[in-house]
């Protein structure tokens, strides 16, 4: 029973992780009413070039974060540049085309530029595990809960205390009365793209430094991921993705605790598919769609 | 030669699996899921002659029959939600598929090779084909008969009652049920048909390859074979032949380019999407196509009221 427990602290503190996923699934898709399908490799992105300044220098944690917030949010507007801002009026599916699209190129680059094997990480939290009363918690999950806690924060203030976050919210809820009261929604679209982009980089070198590496099928890995928290959550809902990122955490920490490895992707699947069958509106939600 | 009755093989297998998304597609939703149908059509047909002792026919018919089952079974409640959701929820039936076989073990031991669905490992040792003397070009012909009927019947498909309906309900659903379709009828039997279709892709797949692993029914698969008809259209069955003609044809003509075809492909969906968000066969072209044929079909889209 201990042992359950203790999975269940690693799996709320890694949930946090796909809860920041889950969440920039989220904010993209609640302001531009499209899905991103290129912002797993925006992430992973992120997560490789935080690498660059270890490669030259033995560069601090923070700088590594910094160096992966600017890289992807380069690659954030390369895909808002690509992806949407042409896109014709009334073409739903296209855009979900064109960020497949760009996930390809994305991909390819960083297998060209990497030689496709996977680059160590550091471990700038230590492997030591800490002793917290009889649990064992790994430093690394510790600063991801961190992470979560600190990020979200800044993301509801920035959403319910700002100027622009009023602004987003207006766009996302109904984008044609915001433009006609004077919101720029290209900006707003843009500015999103800025702050998931951002958030990307952050993301990108937490899941690389709980994993130890960085791989290119990370892109693929978050995507799923992140697509299972929107729905567990509901879509376009940013309370939502949080519960939907801790549910998951705890219920892939437990399945591999009671069941084995093997089987804990199928469950995280056949959960997916049976909330979005039987529940469409999410674990938390009641908005009928 | 050889290698272009390879490239022929691969283009008239994808195209199977870009039907199948077509006919999901031709009824409004999209489905990323179609994968995991041309993997139970692979497993089975597989098993039917590598273990079974069944004949190749027999097989490719029992490998689309169980997938069309399947396809009954999950589009049933998966076709309760569209849109967005429900080209998630493929997904997540696909996962479900690949990540079964990743774990399923049923084989045995023929002629000193481990046969049959092996985990990890995969499924290896299809050799029917090659064992009874077929050289590729044999089996593209194969192929080439097995597309050509399938074709045929979407094309008796689209010019019946059926496809009128499939159609009616791509436009609008509730005006559809408003003149007497039973909208979740249409859209479950096409979503099993579409099943069937990518099954039996699946099962030519594997006899061609002789092999099969759970990676090779993985999210590329499902990307490759939505770009298809998205790319070659959805006015008509010809675009999606024509987008894996195209697409296929192209990304494997494009060898010579080295590691630069992932760039010209992702690049050539943008590009496609930006400028003829409809694909090449959009239905504007089929109209003016039809127009030409019989010069009493009307020459401009009607607009509704």
């Amino acid at each position: 029973m201990l042992d359950a427990t203790e999975q269940f602290i690693n799996g709320l503190m890694f949930g946090c992780l796909y809860a920041l996923i889950g969440g920039g699934f989220t904010i993209l898709f609640g302001v531009m009413r499209r899905f991103n399908m290129a912002y797993g490799s925006t992430i992973m992105a992120g997560a490789y070039v935080a690498l660059v300044p270890v490669y030259l220098f033995r560069a601090p944690a923070w700088l590594m974060v910094l160096t992966g917030i600017a890289a992807a949010v380069l690659v954030g507007l390369l895909v808002e540049f690509c992806c949407f801002r042409f896109i014709k009026k009334g073409h739903e599916l296209a855009p979900l085309m064109t960020t497949i699209g760009m996930l390809i190129v994305i991909n390819e680059a960083i297998v060209h530029a990497t030689d496709a094997v996977g680059l160590k990480y550091p471990s700038p939290f230590g492997d030591v595990a800490l002793e917290l009363g009889q649990f064992l918690v790994r430093r690394d999950y510790l600063a991801v809960l961190v992470a979560g806690v600190v990020c979200f924060t800044l993301i509801f203030l920035l959403l319910y205390r700002t100027r622009f976050g009023r602004a987003m919210r207006a766009v996302a809820e109904r984008p044609e009365a915001a433009q006609i009261l004077g919101v720029s929604v290209r900006r707003v679209n843009v500015l999103t793209f800025v702050l998931t982009s951002a958030l990307a980089g952050v993301i990108g070198f937490f899941a690389a430094v709980s994993v130890g590496s960085a791989r290119p099928d990370m892109a693929f890995f978050v995507t799923g991921k992140g697509l299972v928290v929107m729905v567990l959550g509901g879509l376009g809902s940013l309370p939502g993705a949080i519960v939907g990122g801790l549910v998951l955490g705890v219920l892939e920490f437990e399945a591999t605790w009671f069941l084995g490895a093997t089987y804990r992707d199928i469950l995280a699947f056949v959960i997916l598919f049976l909330v979005l069958v039987f529940r469409p509106q999410g674990l938390v939600g009641t908005r009928t769609t | 030669m050889d290698y272009y009755v390879a490239i022929a093989s691969i283009i008239g297998i994808h195209a199977l699996l870009g039907l199948s998304v077509y006919v999901v597609a031709i009824s409004g939703q999209m489905s990323f899921g179609q994968q995991g149908f041309f993997a139970i059509g692979a497993y089975l047909a597989g098993m039917s002659t590598a273990m079974w002792g069944l004949g190749l026919v027999p097989a490719l018919v029992l490998g689309a029959l169980v997938a069309g089952a399947m396809g009954f079974v999950v589009g049933f409640p998966a076709l309760r939600v569209r849109g967005l959701y429900l080209a998630i929820a493929t997904f997540g039936f696909g996962e479900i598929v690949r990540l079964a076989f990743l774990n399923v073990r049923y084989t045995e031991n023929i002629g000193g090779r481990v046969v049959g669905p092996n985990g990890a490992e995969g499924f290896r040792h299809v050799r029917y084909v090659y064992d009874r003397g077929f050289t590729g070009l044999h089996y593209l012909a194969v192929i080439l008969v097995v597309l050509v009927v399938v074709v045929i019947l979407f094309f008796l498909l689209e010019r019946s009652k059926v496809g009128a309906k499939l159609r009616a309900v791509e436009e609008d659903e509730t005006a559809a049920a408003m003149i007497g379709i039973n909208v979740t009828r249409v859209k479950v039997v096409a979503f099993a048909a579409a099943a069937a279709v990518a099954g039996l892709g699946g099962g030519l797949f594997i006899h061609y390859s002789t092999y099969i692993d759970h990676d090779m029914v993985a999210l590329p698969l499902a990307i490759a074979s939505v770009t298809y008809p998205l790319l070659g259209g959805l006015g008509s069955f010809v675009g999606t032949l024509l987008g894996a003609i195209v697409l296929v044809g192209l990304t494997e003509g494009l060898r010579g380019l080295q590691g630069m075809r992932e760039f010209v492909y992702g690049g050539l969906i943008i590009l496609m999407m930006i400028f003829r968000p409809r694909g090449i066969v959009d239905e504007a072209l089929v109209l003016r196509v039809k127009s030409w044929l019989s010069p009493r079909a009307p020459r401009e889209p009607v607009q509704a009221p």
